[in-house]
């Protein structure tokens, strides 16, 4: 089996560790490449509370004012809240320093384009050829620009936030959270955004000093915690922001987190309930969102994994709402990108219309069990497994081969697919039994394996 | 031609051609990696590659797992002042000193403020060639702070070296032309030290350079005129870094900047007797000036980093080149261009002269210079060869070639900053220095 390699350069940007292979000359030449790219101009240059974004940074200040840009720094900045000011500025792109949910160890870059979205599948394909080509723009001593600054660079996301939600409804009621920032750049907006929306907040790892007090994957061991926090405090809710403020889990007013999954779930069911049109999710998300669509009578469609190819179903669906079934939420009405912000004030918002309790709100969503598993493969490997199974099942179920192969059993289906940034094979799978669900993987596991 | 010269103690280039932000990242790992130590010190002059060298080699340090306090602006004889004064292990100056605009540089510095040197310098070359730098985890990178305030304590220092009351009483009025370089604004803090009045020209920290970045005559007309308008007592001419100072006299006489090591030496040397370290290509009068002073002059190779060993090795008192640049030990143990004007000013002071009489005691020469650009594969085998030139002279090969006559000398070597071939040639007779250097002026131009 192939190892990971401490180096991912992908449709999502360039990962790597620091101190090992995120050297300052590797992201200096990415940031000189993207320079390129662009051809100058004011880039926006924001990072993730990790320690080590003040190294990367520096290496993509170099490479951005060699190539004639002229970096805006935004310093510590929640990646929605970048996004949004890399679209209302006026700047040609933005360069994040950040490794999402990755250990602490590692950072890398995301690039990002005028209108606040991450590079698209070709859009990233020709940047990556500039890389590749080695040919940089080089500019001479007279033309170097200087590095400016932005002041509160959250305050255009904060705006939008306040201007899509009923924010009075929400003060009206005064609930009380306990949010966990996970060390991450959240904990720069979070105060002041609930603050705003009138809650009475409690907090965990709420300093964004990118010391990771867990890791920063949203699974239930990681919110115990939380959920602690929220039954001893009596709280209305408890939010976890993963450590780039991106996606959201939810934990109930009991103390019981409900998984990560039900974040869009919660989320569509009050949009929908509101305004309804098309939903757009990738293959891998819960069939909970299918059987809200229906109820609201509205079309799902599926994408394949990735933000970017979810963003851009949802802009030419022109859907309402949409989102990852990892806590990635989407509100084209704030921003086209996944936004731990807008699935809080959701969240609040239904619970302050609805008048019920989040534990009341999760009842109504159908329950599915969601297993998911990984074995060792290669992208090789797991294209050939693929194939055998595509024939192999192609009259007991309804194929996808979209990305990976997705076989509906009727109630229960199944995803297969090898990762983007690991050499592994991920196998998910759901159904309204937990049993169903688990057997399946195991079989499935199993024919992987040979 | 691809301009780039990897020298003892950095290395210089020209922005936008060889001096890339991988070159600057791959040699401040290289020196991170060599000197293993826990703070560095970095300071820049004004000139608008600044940002983008600072950055890169911030990057560069952090990831080597080197602290590094950020002085922004900052000339390098502060610099270097302050790696002693903060107990900081060493110092990274980037400033191209007296090249043109397009040109920057890093200067390594090691803890005891002085430049790096060639065994030093070498060590580090042999990693950067090696290519395998320290790499530290994420959690145990370097930090950056960012300070300003450190300079102030510098020039307080120097004042209470200096005979501040004296200088104080004589009331200055002083022309300092910056060249909007690293100097540009502290030539007010240095002037409000020491009770003189400024009369500031080029003094934005803008990096745009109005002329040569270049202490000497011919770029110090705007000086001369000033001096004139403002009836001022003396001008000075500072380089991009501030470690290089030419001066107009009151009469608004244009001096070579051969003339500032001999005038600091002939005040300082009666206070502190003792050896002066200069290199090969520095005017006569220093040899005079020392001379009647019962001081050994001792010769080193050109610029800073060997000049400076070398008074540190032989205990001398001060050390200086013909650039423009002096040195004091007592004070610290680097070229310093605002330690140099406040000697000038003191002796003005206490001795009660003008710059001009002081001037007129020294020793009259006649030098003249060419340089001819030349590629560094070239030059070393041109130098070699112009020896033919002089068959029955002894020559002195130590740095290029030097051969003496009574009168005079000629000293031909390759620029340790350019690709240039550099001649001097000095006599008591002007036309006797003319006629040598265009001899072997030619002699090089049919070569290149």
């Amino acid at each position: 089996m192939r190892k990971q390699l401490p180096l991912k350069v992908s449709v999502s940007g360039v990962r790597g560790i620091v101190g090992d292979s995120l050297t300052p000359q590797l992201a200096a030449r990415f940031a000189q490449a993207f320079g390129s790219y662009l051809g100058g101009g004011k880039v926006l240059v924001g990072q993730d509370a990790r320690a080590s974004g003040v190294m990367v940074k520096n290496a993509v200040f170099a490479g951005l004012l060699s190539a004639g840009c002229q970096p805006v720094e935004a310093g510590i900045c929640p990646i929605p809240s970048f996004l949004v000011l890399t679209k209302e500025r006026d700047t040609l792109g933005g360069i994040s320093v950040t490794a999402s949910h990755n250990p602490e160890n590692w950072n890398g870059l995301k690039f990002i384009s005028g209108e606040g979205l991450y590079l698209n599948f070709s859009q990233i394909q020709e940047f990556m050829d500039i890389y590749h080509q080695g040919e940089f723009t080089l500019i001479k001593a007279d033309d170097h620009k200087a590095i400016s600054a932005v002041d509160n660079p959250t305050q255009a996301h904060l705006k939008k936030l306040l201007n899509v939600l009923d924010v009075s409804a929400i003060r009206k009621r005064q609930f009380k959270v306990v949010t966990d920032c996970s060390g991450g750049a959240g904990a720069v907006l979070c105060p002041e955004f609930l603050d705003e929306l009138g809650c009475e907040t409690l907090w965990l790892n709420a300093t964004a000093d990118g010391i990771f007090p867990h890791p920063p994957e949203h699974i239930p061991e990681n919110t115990l915690r939380l959920c602690r926090s929220v039954e001893e405090n009596h709280a209305d809710v408890g939010f976890v922001q993963d450590a780039d403020a991106d996606r959201l889990a939810i934990v109930d007013e009991k103390g019981i987190p409900l998984g990560e999954e039900l974040t869009l779930a919660l989320a569509v069911q009050y949009v929908l309930s509101k305004k309804p049109g098309p939903v757009v999710t990738n293959l891998s998300t819960s069939q909970a969102i299918e059987d809200l669509a229906r109820t609201h009578d509205v079309p799902l469609i599926r994408t394949k994994i990735g933000e970017i190819n979810v963003v851009e179903e949802i802009m030419r669906q022109r859907a309402p709402i949409g989102g990852e079934g990892n806590g990635g939420v989407i509100l084209p009405a704030v921003h086209p990108c996944r936004d731990s912000f807008t699935a809080m004030g959701l969240t609040l918002e239904s619970m302050a219309h609805t008048g019920k309790a989040i534990s009341q709100l999760r009842a109504e969503i159908p329950r599915y069990f969601m297993i998911k598993d990984r074995i060792a493969g290669t992208p090789e490997e797991a294209n050939k497994i693929l194939r055998q199974l595509k024939i192999k099942y192609a009259k007991s179920g309804e194929i996808s081969d979209l990305d990976g192969l997705k076989i509906d059993f009727g109630d229960l289906w199944v995803h297969i697919r090898p990762s983007n940034t690991e050499p592994i094979i991920r196998i998910l799978a759901e159904s309204k039994s937990e049993r169903r669900a688990q057997r399946a993987v195991l079989r499935f596991k199993k024919e992987i394996a040979g | 031609m691809k301009l780039l010269k990897i020298g003892i103690s950095g290395i210089r280039g020209i922005v936008g051609d060889t001096l890339t932000p991988e070159l600057v990242m791959d040699f401040a790992c290289a020196f991170g990696t060599y000197m293993n130590v826990q703070q560095v010190l970095l300071g820049r002059d004004t000139r608008r590659s600044g940002p983008m060298l600072r950055s890169a080699t911030v990057s560069a340090l952090l990831s080597t797992g080197c602290d590094v306090v950020d002085l922004s602006i900052c000339p390098t004889p502060i610099l270097q002042y302050l790696v002693k004064k903060l107990k900081a292990h060493g110092a990274i100056s980037i400033s191209a000193g007296h090249n043109d605009a397009n040109w920057n540089a890093l200067t390594f510095i090691d803890r005891e403020g002085t430049y790096l040197n060639s065994y030093q310098g070498e060590a580090i070359l042999d990693i950067y060639h090696l290519g395998r730098f320290k790499k530290v985890s994420a959690r145990s990178l370097g930090a950056l702070t960012e300070k300003n305030e450190y300079p102030e304590t510098y020039f307080a220092d120097l004042a209470r070296f200096l005979d501040t009351e004296a200088i104080r009483k004589a009331a200055f009025r002083v022309v300092i032309d910056a060249c909007n370089g690293g100097g540009a604004g502290f030539t007010n803090t240095f002037c409000h030290h020491l009770g003189c009045e400024l009369v500031p020209v080029n003094n934005e920290p803008s990096g745009y350079f109005p002329h040569e970045p270049e202490p000497r005559p011919r770029n110090a007309t705007e000086v001369a005129t000033i001096i004139k308008i403002t009836k001022s007592d003396i001008g000075f001419l500072l380089n991009s870094d501030v470690s290089r100072v030419s001066i107009v006299s009151e009469n608004s006489e244009t001096l070579s900047e051969e003339y500032t090591l001999p005038v600091v030496a002939s005040f300082y040397l009666n206070r502190k007797p003792g050896s002066v370290i200069t290199n090969l290509s520095t005017s006569r009068m220093i040899e005079d000036v020392a001379g009647v002073r019962d001081c050994r002059i001792i010769r080193a190779k050109v610029g800073q980093s060997p000049c400076i060993q070398e008074m540190i090795e032989e205990d001398g008192v001060m050390a200086g080149e013909g650039s423009g640049s002096v040195a004091i030990r007592e004070f610290h143990p680097a070229y310093d261009g605002f330690l140099s004007m406040g000697l000038v000013l003191e002796m003005m002071a206490v001795k009660k002269l003008k710059i001009s009489t002081i001037v007129r005691q020294l020793p009259k020469y006649h030098i003249k210079k060419e340089k001819i650009c030349c590629p560094p594969v070239k030059a070393h085998s041109i130098i070699h060869e112009i020896g033919k030139l002089y068959p029955s002279r002894k020559t002195d090969v130590s740095d290029g070639i030097k051969v003496d006559w009574r009168d005079g000398w000629i000293h031909i070597r390759v620029s340790g900053t350019e690709p240039m071939i550099r001649i001097i040639s000095e006599s008591r007779n002007e036309k006797k220095a003319q006629e040598r250097l265009d001899k072997a002026t030619s002699f090089v131009k049919k070569r290149v």
